[in-house]
């Protein structure tokens, strides 16, 4: 299991935004804080323009303590400190706060009365750790509520813009080839599920019809190959007839005569199978299993007390199924011809029908059949068997075909075909 | 007996013919429509053998041109074609029988025969073969002077027979005699020794003559008496 793809776009987003922000912040620190300290001087400079236009032609030199008593910010000091206006930072402790608190100084030369003074201004800075914190905060509050805004936004894609996507997606994983379901996939107006829709539709009609036109002509070649199967039939049945037919001869028509019965029945079963896939099977009603095996139990004990087999049934309740008669009669049979055939001499079949289930069980082979290869076209458990290798795969897609289920198990030296209606 | 067959493989054709001929019935054979209709038209048969897929058209119509003439001939449809559909519109045109290609031709001749009892009002409801006598309609067995009782498959093994009288049937045609399509499932046809075994027990224990004959390797032979 992947991610969705929706979620590790998210993520991308997410650590991007969030390096971009990492990146910026100190960026956005010092650029902040040099506006701020740019601003500062120029209102500095302001400041002292000012008390030079207009305050400073009427300044009187006892007018300077006056001044430096109530101006806490801007002072006029005596001497000739600077030669020029000189700008610095400096901290000064206040005692209201008892911290020291960053100040930009401007000193600054004038003339008052002639006499040389240093006009001296001061203006508080923001403090770095405060600057500094506030840009965190912000940051992290950036950070939160982008992820948050992304998680919603991507909750909300993938359950509304995603969701012809995922009903395409749940069509074609129940889609299956040789089962008669059509697909209708969602109009969306998005232009790439559209496409994908088109696409899928095509490519499934493509192969529908591939597939329609191999089990036609699977039909088709069986249907051919009956004439002149026909003829050779006839022809060895007229041979056998012959008086001066030796020994020898007798046994390789024999032979002759054994391999046009498993042609012949290979035949029929290939028609079946592309028959059942072509649904010409239709008419249904409401069978009795019950009594599908009564009818046939005693072919299938003949058969049975050839190999001393013993066959019992056990089911009182009855079990009723809407489905073929005939396919359901096909199913039955083989499963009960296949408990016999690969039997052991003296074995046992047990049928179990319950209300909605039948199971046969039978000994034989004392190793379980290998599950995957069971219901394969042409795979037999054991190749010297007479059988056609297709009864299994006919008794899967009847299974299939009318949504049962079939399972085997092999528990205490039984092998165990059940089928659950 | 006369049979018309009416079928477009000549091999296959010809080997029918060559069967019944031998069990001294007269079969005349065509390979198309238009002859086949011919021949009806013309001639009287005691059976029909049909091919439903024939050059110069469908084998239905040839049931139709039956009907339309007021023919009562039996007729048996011998088809490649399998499909229900093509069952039902046979029997729907009046056939009486059908039987699916590849068949055996000794099935092909028990069929006719019993076909033809069945067309006969006259009271031949009864196959005699020298001192067996069986009533089709009662289904009974008479051995000389006494009846036997014969299970289903027995007295179908029996009738099989003596249908074919003096050929050799194999033992899968024997098997899907008794079983019908079920024998299609059927990889060994051990269980006929059963049923061959008891019929023989019965007929020899009524008094009857031995007339089973095992053909080595091949299957079975009433001999004629």
């Amino acid at each position: 299991m992947g991610k969705e793809l929706l979620n590790k776009i998210s993520w991308v987003y997410i650590g991007y935004s969030v390096l971009i922000l990492l990146v910026l912040a100190p960026l956005f620190y010092y650029v902040i804080d040099e506006i701020n300290l740019e601003d500062v001087e120029e209102s500095m400079i302001l400041r002292r323009d000012e008390f030079v236009t207009y305050n400073l032609p009427e300044f009187k030199v006892e007018d300077i303590q006056k001044w430096n008593e109530f101006n806490r910010d801007v002072k006029i000091q005596p001497g000739n400190e600077v030669a020029k206006d000189t700008v610095f930072h400096t901290y000064f402790y206040d005692e209201l706060a008892d911290e020291n608190e960053p100040y930009l100084v401007l000193y600054s030369p004038i003339t008052i009365e002639g006499k040389e003074f240093t006009y001296f201004t001061r203006i508080d800075l923001v403090e770095t750790p405060d600057l500094v914190m506030s840009f965190v905060w912000l940051f992290l509050l950036v950070i939160v509520l982008l992820l948050i805004g992304l998680f919603f936004i991507t909750r909300y894609l993938s359950g509304r813009l995603w969701q012809p996507f995922f009903e395409i997606l749940k069509q074609v994983e129940q889609f299956e080839l040789d089962k008669t379901t059509t697909l209708s996939f969602p109009q969306s107006t998005i232009q790439e599920f559209n496409q994908l829709s088109r696409s899928l539709e095509k490519l499934i009609n493509k192969n529908t019809l591939i597939y329609k036109s191999q089990s036609e002509f699977i039909e088709n070649a069986a249907h051919e190959l009956q004439t002149p199967l026909a003829i050779f039939k006839a022809k060895v049945e007229e041979l056998i007839q012959r008086e001066d037919v030796t020994e020898g001869q007798a046994k390789e028509l024999s032979i002759l005569s054994n391999n046009i019965v498993r042609f012949e029945r290979l035949n029929k079963n290939l028609l079946l199978l592309s028959r059942i896939d072509n649904d010409t099977f239709e008419g249904k009603g409401k069978i009795q299993v019950n009594d599908i095996i009564a009818r046939s139990i005693d072919f299938f004990e003949e058969q049975a007390a050839v190999k001393g087999i013993k066959v019992s049934v056990i089911g009182a309740e009855s079990c009723d199924v809407m489905a073929n008669i005939d396919l359901v009669e096909v199913m039955l049979h083989n499963l009960f011809m296949n408990a016999i055939r690969h039997n052991i001499l003296d074995g046992d079949i047990n049928i179990h029908i319950q209300s909605n289930s039948i199971t046969f069980s039978n000994t034989g082979h004392q190793t379980p059949l290998e599950q995957e290869k069971l219901f394969r076209r042409f795979s037999k458990g054991n190749p010297s068997q007479k059988g056609t290798g297709l009864g299994l795969s006919i008794v899967k897609k009847i299974v299939d075909q009318n949504g049962w289920q079939i399972d085997y198990n092999y528990n205490n030296c039984l092998h165990a075909f059940t089928i659950k209606f | 007996m006369k049979i018309l067959l009416i079928e477009d493989e000549i091999e296959l054709a010809k080997s029918i013919q060559n069967y019944f001929t031998h069990n001294s019935f007269v079969c005349e054979w065509v390979d198309c429509k238009e002859a086949a209709i011919d021949k009806i038209c013309c001639y009287d048969y005691d059976c029909i053998l049909l091919d439903l897929m024939l050059p110069d058209g469908d084998g239905i119509e040839i049931l139709k041109k039956l009907r339309s003439l007021n023919k009562t001939e039996g007729v048996i449809i011998i088809s490649a074609k399998n499909g229900l559909d093509t069952r039902i519109e046979g029997f729907n045109e009046g056939a009486d029988d059908f039987l699916v290609k590849p068949f055996h031709l000794s099935e092909l001749m028990v069929r006719v025969q019993a076909l033809i009892r069945r067309r006969q009002f006259s009271g031949i409801s009864k196959v005699v073969f020298n001192e067996i006598e069986i009533d089709v309609f009662a289904k009974s067995v008479v051995v000389g002077e006494n009846e036997i009782k014969l299970t289903k498959k027995e007295y179908a093994l029996l009738l099989f027979l003596i249908a074919n009288k003096g050929r050799v049937l194999s033992k899968s045609a024997i098997a899907e005699h008794l079983s019908g399509d079920m024998a299609d499932m059927l990889d060994n046809f051990d269980f006929i020794y059963v049923h061959m075994g008891r019929l023989k027990s019965k007929l020899k224990a009524a008094g009857g003559n031995d007339y089973i004959k095992t053909v080595h390797g091949l299957g079975y032979k009433w001999i004629n008496g």
